[in-house]
């Protein structure tokens, strides 16, 4: 926990942003007739025959929203890599403001955020993610959190946006140092931060505590179990389901393991996918090609996606994000066991471990060509872009690093994306042809 | 009217839309003209001026292809292809040794990397923004009251290049502006101008790979400053068809007549 700091500027500074939009859905949001008009919205919508998958994964976020906005449990404000088990198995709801960024985006919600990010003198620089989480958190359009808990590794900008947030709400502000190497002992260094950070949790926010990881890490591990399923069920050609939805959804992926409605959400997903397989009615009919995508996505812009899939019949067969990683969680050893998940995280580490799973997805996926969006100010993923093409090229898989943000619609050119996502297209069927002769 | 398969190139760019006729795959004649603001209309007028030049209706072309950041609004196009690929063909059929297309258009600039059988093996694009393509030279050139023909002629008087920090167009007008007002000849800055459009082109160029020949297309391959400091940048002579501003639109026509050809023998 880092005490003091400098406070976040909360009455000198006026803070953009804040439209009459935002200041209705700020008050919505904490309403309780809101969230259960919200509740009975979803039954509506399952009665009327929505896909199981998605009514489950809209009852994930929703509870643990009403939990967060309306203070029914501590909502412990996390960076993408925590694993969450820690805040279920406190009893607490997590909230990521990088993932809702995602959420904002695909809203149409963040540009409010990211003036009010701006405002207070972020620069355009940084992550739109991170940009946006902040802007929400000061616009007081996210919920309060309790604490805040973040990782050192991979991103750089969260930690230290987050530890903003937590000036700005003046919660506890915890670290986890994640050393960059795998040993025994770093490990247990790890392990006894995650406990340390457990337990002090449990002392300063009212309402925590630990009598509930058992149930989280059985709820982890059996979502784990179906997500395997799934992840079998999607190495199918042509693909069973549609990538970009996938590419959605792994804001589930980062958020939601320990909350008791995954399993049954990847449940409903695997079932889903093997009706498509069985039912051969596939999202891209006539697929033609295989993408594996890394990093994340444009929110805010379904056009590309509809072009790759609709229009050019490309499905991205599977995301780098959605790679599981880590083994069954051990509740008998449950702080080493967390310790060794962060540690397993293959973007963490040295490059080899990332190209190695990149390796594995284009030959378990059958992929034909390697699409990494590179996200405006995102220093890891785009630092290895050169390392990444060198090592696709030396296996003879096209690679295209597609500049854009994920969030901030002022850094893409749309035309210019189709453009790049076309002559992909176009590249890999010369080379099919090619080969064929 | 001869007999046989007439296919068109259209290739709708930001600053000027390219037409190209071939009769069984060999070029009949071409066509250029500005991109308005109805993308539809211009290319709509581009192909009627190809068939009027060759006494041809609508009705006797066999095929048509669109390329061109427009090319999604050419209603009667067949084929809509991107400009990246079809750059890389058109290259390729102007200069038979072209291994690396750099094409710098109105808005944008791409570097294509063509494998042994002229197919794309490789390409990058410059970002979102218009830095060192042809918006920005033409921009340039006005505020130094000259044309972008003069570019050549006035890179070769320059004794030293201005050192020209920034392709932003805005802050590098700014620059221009400055560097006047110290008394710097236009023709320094010229060649600082198109210096600084080479340096940014260099990045890209290396992303890919320097395959020769190495053949520059769009709009600015007729800028012989920037075709200067490319080759001096790049240690390399930069081949320029006569053809290079249509060269997209000539590609685009290649793939429609191979398309025809396909389509014949299936």
């Amino acid at each position: 926990m880092i005490p003091g700091g400098i406070k976040a500027r909360k009455s000198h500074y006026k803070i953009a942003g804040e439209t009459r939009r935002i200041k209705i859905m700020r008050a919505l949001s904490r309403k309780s007739w809101v969230h259960g008009a919200a509740k009975l919205v979803i039954n509506h919508m399952e009665k009327r025959g929505g896909k199981p998958y998605q009514i489950d994964a809209i009852r994930c976020f929703a509870d643990d929203f009403r939990h967060a906005y309306l203070k029914q449990k501590p909502c412990i404000f996390t960076s993408a890599f925590v694993p969450n088990e820690l805040i279920y198995g406190l009893g607490g709801v997590p909230f990521l403001p990088e993932a809702a960024s995602g959420f904002a985006a695909s809203f149409g919600f963040a540009r409010e955020s990211l003036t009010a990010c701006e405002s207070l003198w972020y620069s355009p620089d940084l992550c739109s993610f991170h940009r946006a989480g902040v802007g929400a958190s000061v616009l007081e359009f996210a919920p309060k959190p309790a604490a805040v808990v973040v990782s050192s590794h991979l991103c750089d900008g969260g930690k230290r946006s987050l530890f903003q947030i937590s000036q700005y709400h003046d919660c506890p502000f915890y670290i986890l140092d994640v050393p960059y190497t795998c040993s025994a002992q770093s490990l247990d260094r790890l392990g006894k931060q995650l406990e340390k950070v457990a337990r002090s949790l449990e002392q300063e926010v009212p309402g925590l505590s630990g009598k509930y990881m058992d149930e989280a890490f059985a709820d982890s591990n059996a979502a784990r179990n179906y997500y395997l399923d799934l992840c079998k069920l999607r190495t199918n050609a042509p693909s069973p389901w549609r990538g970009s939805e996938a590419l959605n959804y792994v804001v589930l992926f980062l958020w939601s393991w320990g909350s008791p409605w995954l399993p049954k959400f990847y449940q409903s997903l695997r079932d889903h996918a093997e009706d498509v397989i069985q039912s051969g009615d596939y999202p891209v009919p006539n697929e033609q090609f295989r993408l594996a995508w890394l990093n994340l996505r444009p929110y805010y812009s379904p056009k590309l996606f509809s072009y790759l899939e609709d229009t050019c019949q490309v499905s991205i067969a599977f995301e780098e994000f959605s790679y599981m990683y880590w083994d069954p969680l051990d509740s008998g050893d449950p702080y080493i066991s967390l310790a060794k998940k962060i540690m397993a995280n293959p973007g963490w580490g040295p490059i080899e471990r990332r190209l190695e799973v990149i390796g594995k997805i284009t030959r378990g996926f059958s992929i034909d060509g390697v699409v990494q969006f590179a996200q405006w100010g995102c220093r890891q993923y785009n630092g290895a872009a050169s390392i990444l093409s060198d090592y696709l090229r030396k296996k003879g898989i096209p690679f295209l690093n597609l500049d854009g943000d994920g969030v901030d619609i002022r850094n893409s050119g749309e035309a210019q994306s189709l453009t790049r996502l076309g002559a992909f297209r176009e590249l890999l069927e010369s080379r099919r042809i090619k080969n064929l002769r | 009217m001869k007999a046989g398969s007439y296919v068109v190139g259209i290739d709708v760019g930001s600053s000027a839309t390219k037409g190209v006729l071939l009769l069984d795959g060999q070029l009949l004649s071409v066509f250029m003209l500005p991109t308005g603001t109805d993308l539809n209309a211009t290319a709509g007028e581009c192909i009627q001026n190809l068939l009027r030049t060759e006494g041809l209706t609508e009705n006797d072309l066999s095929y048509t292809v669109s390329t061109g950041y427009g090319r999604a609004q050419v209603k009667v196009s067949d084929r809509t292809i991107t400009e990246i690929t079809c750059h890389g063909r058109g290259a390729r059929a102007l200069a038979p040794r072209a291994g690396l297309v750099i094409d710098i258009g109105g808005q944008d600039s791409k570097v294509i990397r063509l494998d042994e059988d002229g197919m794309v093996a490789d390409f990058v694009m410059n970002d979102k923004c218009a830095a060192g393509t042809g918006r920005f030279l033409e921009v340039m050139a006005e505020r130094l009251g000259t044309s972008l023909l003069d570019f050549g002629r006035m890179w070769k008087e320059a004794r030293k290049p201005a050192n020209i920090s920034s392709t932003c167009t805005v802050f590098a007008e700014s620059e221009v502006i400055s560097l006047l007002s110290k008394g710097m000849e236009p023709s320094a800055i010229i060649r600082g101008l198109c210096d600084a459009v080479a340096d940014r082109l260099l990045g890209m160029v290396h992303r890919v790979g320097v395959i020769p020949d190495v053949v520059m297309t769009g709009g600015v391959s007729k800028n012989r400053g920037v075709r200067l400091s490319l080759e001096k940048k790049l240690s390399q002579k930069v081949i320029v068809p006569d053809l290079s501003q249509c060269a997209g639109a000539y590609g685009a026509a290649i793939i429609g007549h191979e398309l025809v050809m396909r389509r014949q023998q299936h």
